[in-house]
Parts: C-alpha cells; structure tokens; sequence
C-alpha cells in the first residue's frame, strides 16, 4: 500500500513539474511581448531569449517560437542590436521560410529588415499532414515544399535505408508547391510496409544554399476485405460406376464356376452328371446379363442438372473475382509523418 | 430325445425373436427337378455302383421375420436304374432354422432326413446339417446368385456299416421379376454321404423352383 501511493505521488510530482516548466516557456513568452509593448526591451529581450532556451522536452511549439523570434528580432532592433536582430530572423526564415510578420503588429523597420534577412536566408521545407490515409491511385499524400526564395529541388521518396522509391519532383519552388504522392512505387504498386523518407533537396547543393529537410513516412498498408471464394457445390455423379457391372459379372461368374466345381469340392473322385455345366452356364450367362444391365451409363438429367448448378457457381465466382480485384485496387495505406528535420549530409 | 429337445429350444427362440421383432411373413416354395444317385457302398451289391435317376418333386414352407426364418420341407420321387431293373422311392424331410446375420450370408441348422424305399426295405439317413449360404445379387433385387455349403453335425443310417461323413453344397441363381409376387429359382445341388466301411451314395440334382412371398 505504502510503496503505490509512493509511487503515485512521485508520478504526479514528475508530471506536474513537466507541466510548470512548459507553462514557464509560453508564460515568459507572454511576459516578454508585455515588456515589449511597455517598451522595456532589455527586459523583454532576457525574457524572450529565456523563453527560447528551454530544452525541447518544455520547448515552444513551433508557431510560438516563431512568434517568439519575431518579438525578439524586433526587440534587439529596438535596443540597437541589428545583428542580433538578424540573427533571430534568420532562425525564423530556416524554422518556416513561409512566415511573415504580422504588419499591423510590426513597425516597417522591423518587417523590411525581415524582407531582408529573408532574401539573404536561402531555406526550404516540407510539411506533410501528421496522419493521412489514403487509397492507393485514387488518392494522394499531399507535401508542401516551401521555400524562402526561389529554389531549384529534387523531391524524392527513399526507403528508410537509402534505396530510392520514386522522384516525385523536380524543378523550381518559387513560395510554395504542392506535391503529391499516390502511395505507388515506381514499378506502379502500392508501398508496402514500412518506414519511407520524404526528403527536399537542393538540385545544385552549396555550402550557402539551403539545407536539405526530411520527413520520415510511417506507412501502413491496410488490405481490404476480399470475399471468400464460393464452396464448390456437391455434383451429382453424371455417369454409374463401373463397380456395379463387374460385381455382378463376377457374382454370376462365381457362382456358376462354383456350380461347375462343385463335385470336386464336396465329393472329390465321384462320377458327376453335365447337369451341373447348363446349372453353371446359366448362372454365368445370367451374370454377363448383369455386367450389361448395370454398364457405367451417362445420367443425363444428373448431368443436366450438374451443368445448370455448375453455370450458376462459375457466375459466382466470376462475381467474387471481380468484386475481389475491384478492392485489392482500392488497397488503402495510413501515412503517418514524423517531424521535419534537416537531412543529413550524404543521405538521399 | 436329444433332437426334439432342440427343436422345441429352436422353436421358442424362433418364437421369441418373431415376438420381438414384429410380424413374420410366410413363404412357400414348390419345386420339380431331376435327380441322379450313384451307390457304391457294399450294400449296394458288388457288382458295381448302382446309377438311378429320375424326377422328383418337393415343398417348402417357411415362416420368415426381421433376420430369422423357420422353416419345414418334403421331397418325394421314384428313381430307377436306367434298365429300369432297379426302382426305389425316394423321400426327403428337413426341418430349419436360419439367421441372417448380414443380408447376403444366411446360417441355418436343422435336422435332415432322406429315406431310399423299396418294396422290401428302407435305407433311412438321418443327419443334422450346419448350412452356410452367400448371395449375390447380380442385377440388385431382381437376379442373385448363390452358393451354399453344409456339412453334418451328426448322422446316423440304418444301414449295418454306419454313416461317415455327410456333407453337400448347392449353387444356383434367383429371378425375383419385378412387380411379382413370386420368385424363379434354378439350382444344382450335389450330396455325399459316406459310409464307415467304404464308399457312399452320392445324390446329385437339378431343380427349377417358384417361391411365393417371404423376404
């Protein structure tokens, strides 16, 4: 009892503390833009930077942090310290290079300094949904490359280990593009399971060119529900067995050699009549008579009736065939994208 | 003694099985056929065996419930030599109890008694016979097949050398035509019986039989 609520307490007291430390960055990011609008820049400027240092257990999302960036940008012009000023818009541009300060917020000194760094900051990036389920060929993965200035990319898809999968871009990005990816390789079948990188890079990469960004793509394919085949129906036999026809024959056979043989067995040296051969000669004719009687014969309404069940199952699975093949195409893949990072150097 | 005491042990198990099992149903059969019997016993004479043949004719009733049937027969004919020097009538009584344990084997028991008659003296057999008899059927229902074979679980004759060993076997087909009350049956059947000094009468006959009712 005593160790549960031991630990119980300690859990609580974990989390609680991890809730203070990530109320803290957004509460001194609210602090610092009130200092800002009172004018008080140094502080707002210790404030702001301190809202950024957390570490990324208690960090910003990424829209405060650029919100984040853009008072503290501004904060440093204000105290005269355009490099820092810059600098933070420079962090800005790599977070999101489709990010703009807000112009009724931000004095024209602060937004064109922006429009500068911006210019002079060459990055690009991707986002991709968090979640996305799709069929393959009917719909698409949508990625949207961005891009500060104008871009020459190569958008590709690679397995997790480096093995590419298909280009799905290639060209200019002047603000923004959309890509999109149908969940098929390149040999025109849907992906199969597993971990893919969708990764943006430069066509001509430079040292002061921007950096390459990735996705990692967790797909899942998830198979639609066929129909199971139709039993196959119980036919009818369409002709007679054979097995009846030799019985008999041999029945009459038998019976008629015993016939014949008979003397021999019960009183063996003893003279016997010819009675017993016409006895034994009827007997076995009456057997062939059997064998003919009873020969394998086609059964026509069997057959008949064997045809008309046999149609009617052909359809069926005729039916199942096609229904089966309709939903295999609609194969459906949920696409779930890690967070975007920048590419190492060397990877796909 | 000993032999009416199984007959009437026989009958009441009969009687109870046809109790138990529900109605029994009655058949009867006549037949006509022809017979030949060689004698070469001692007493038949030394001059040789003694060959007769002649027509004979028979009945047979019997009471038939689910697996079981009882039933009593009588033969009768006057053979003869071929000389016609020689003339004896000949009579044939059985008595039989039959189970059929599977529809195609019919195991029967009973007491058998055939009687050679001439003017003077009466050469009597008396043997109970363990009969096994295998069907066929060669175009199902209407045309069987059969072959029976029986040996004597005992036997006795009035002649002075006594009697051996007795056994028989009978083959034959059976027409049951459709949608008839009736039934057609051609057998062969061959007996011998030895006696213990030497040699034995040996009884061979064809026989064209129609049965009536039964199973």
């Amino acid at each position: 009892m005593v160790p549960t609520s031991l630990f119980l307490a300690l859990s609580l007291l974990l989390c609680g503390a991890r809730l203070v430390r990530a109320q803290s960055a957004s509460d001194l990011l609210g602090q610092g833009v009130r200092r800002y609008q009172a004018l008080e820049y140094d502080a707002a400027a210790a404030l702001l930077e301190r809202s950024l240092a957390r570490d990324s257990a208690a960090a910003l999302p990424d829209s405060l942090r650029a919100k984040a960036l853009t008072y503290l940008a501004a904060t440093e012009l204000f105290r005269s310290q355009r490099d820092s000023a810059m600098g933070a818009f420079r962090q800005l541009v790599l977070l999101n290079p489709r990010y703009r300060p807000d112009e009724l917020i931000f004095p024209p000194q602060v937004t064109n300094l922006f429009q500068e760094v911006r210019r002079a900051t060459r990055a690009i990036a991707v986002a991709v949904p968090p979640v996305t389920e799709l069929r393959a060929r009917s719909d698409s993965l949508p990625a949207r490359v961005l891009a500060s200035s104008l871009a020459d990319v190569v958008v590709t898809l690679a397995h997790e280990d480096g093995t590419p999968l298909r280009e799905l871009y290639r060209g200019p990005v002047a603000d923004s593009l959309l890509v999109k990816w149908d969940g098929l390789t390149a040999g025109g079948t849907p992906a199969d399971d597993g971990r893919y990188i969708l990764q943006v890079t430069p066509r001509i990469p430079t040292a002061d060119g921007p950096r390459a960004r990735q996705v990692v793509l967790d797909v899942k394919k998830v198979m639609p529900d066929t129909l199971a085949w139709p039993p196959e129906p119980t036919f009818l036999p369409e002709r007679t067995s054979t097995g009846p026809a030799f019985r008999s024959l041999a029945a009459g056979l038998l019976a008629g050699a015993a016939a014949v043989v008979l003397p021999s067995i019960v009183a063996p040296g003893k003279d016997a009549s010819g009675a017993r051969f016409a006895v034994g000669a009827t007997v076995g004719v009456a057997g062939f008579v059997g064998f003919f009687a009873r020969k394998p014969r086609v059964l026509e309404a069997n057959a008949r009736a064997n045809a008309s069940q046999r149609d009617a199952w052909k359809k069926k699975l005729d039916a199942v065939r096609t229904e089966n093949a309709a939903r295999l195409r609609t194969t459906r893949l949920v696409v779930r994208a890690g967070p975007e990072t920048i590419a190492d150097r060397g990877s796909p | 003694m000993r032999t009416i005491g199984l007959i009437g042990i026989l009958t009441l198990v009969a009687a109870s099985a046809a109790h138990s099992q529900g109605r029994p149903t009655l058949a009867f059969r006549g037949d006509a056929g022809f017979v030949w019997v060689r004698n070469d016993t001692t007493a038949a004479g030394a001059a040789g065996p003694v060959r007769l043949r002649g027509p004979m004719f028979g009945c047979e009733g019997r009471v038939v419930f689910n697996g079981f049937s009882l039933g009593v027969g009588l033969s009768s004919g006057t053979l003869q030599t071929a000389d016609q020097a020689v003339k004896r009538d000949l009579i044939e009584g059985r008595l039989v109890v039959a189970a059929r344990p599977v529809p195609w084997l019919e195991m029967s028991v009973g007491p058998f008694v055939r009687a050679y008659v001439t003017d003077t003296v009466t050469e009597r057999w008396v043997f109970w016979q363990a009969r096994a008899r295998v069907e066929a059927p060669i175009v199902t229902a209407s045309l069987t097949s059969y072959v029976e074979l029986w040996r004597a679980l005992s036997s006795d004759v009035n002649l002075v050398a006594g009697a051996g060993r007795v056994q028989g076997g009978e083959a034959g087909v059976v027409y049951r035509p459709p949608q008839r009350p009736f039934w057609l049956r051609l057998s062969y059947r061959l007996d011998d019986a030895a006696v213990r000094a030497r040699g034995s009468e040996t009884l061979e006959a064809i026989s064209l039989a129609i049965m009536v009712g039964g199973s």
